[in-house]
């Protein structure tokens, strides 16, 4: 099954027409146990540049992480270093949940981002940027 | 499976938000039903609101292209 998302628009005042596009979609994470409660849905922009998965500090709190305890990683952003701390969980995105670890930072100042390992890995990725839309299909590798 | 959202709406939603906050979007993401200066209370607030399943996004300090 392949999912085809429209691209959003996001203020940027200094952007020419006053925005511009990203592939976003909404997701929830939540520990791998199961049953485990999932945190709301939250905007998560699919990022090829970012290396695994990222979200911000709070939402794995609300879900039950310590975020400290995880394991320290450091990571290199275009604005330089960032400190962050990796734990496992399960993100459920389109075609069921994927356990994978991510980074979780307070200062991230977005709610998610969906990088290589834990998204990329599992999805064939489509940017049409004439139609605005990026297609997402998922793959299950035996 | 084709999805729309209402991009304008949610457009203009986002460029009334306060920056450097967490709100909560509508269901269809046309409208911001909550607004918190965390997860948890949006999320609270959301629930107050009637809106079980919204849409979070931490608005950023600036609104500026985003290169993490």
């Amino acid at each position: 099954m392949s999912l085809s998302i429209p691209y959003k628009k996001y203020p940027a005042p200094t952007a020419p027409g006053g925005f511009f596009y990203a592939a976003s979609i909404p997701v929830n994470i939540a520990l791998p146990a199961k049953n485990a409660p999932r945190s709301k849905r939250f905007d998560a922009i699919i990022d090829s540049g970012a290396s695994g998965c990222l979200f911000h500090a709070s939402i794995g709190r609300a879900i039950g992480l310590q975020i400290e305890k995880g394991e320290p990683k450091q990571t290199m952003g275009v604005a330089g270093p960032a400190n962050l701390f990796v734990h496992e969980i399960a993100i459920y995105i389109p075609g069921g949940p994927i356990t994978t670890q991510a980074g979780f930072s307070d200062s991230l100042p977005i709610a998610g981002l969906l990088g290589m390992l834990g998204f990329f890995e599992h999805f064939k990725v489509v940017f049409d940027p004439t139609a605005r839309r990026v297609e997402l299909e998922r793959l299950y590798c035996a | 499976m084709r999805l729309t959202i209402m991009n304008d709406s949610r457009f203009e939603a986002l460029q009334s938000a306060p920056l450097d906050s967490w709100i909560a979007l509508s269901e269809d993401e046309s409208k911001i039903v909550a607004v918190g200066g965390s997860y948890d209370e949006v999320v609270t607030k959301s629930e107050n609101a009637g809106v079980s399943d919204p849409v979070l996004i931490k608005t950023p300090k600036a609104w500026l292209p985003i290169s993490v």
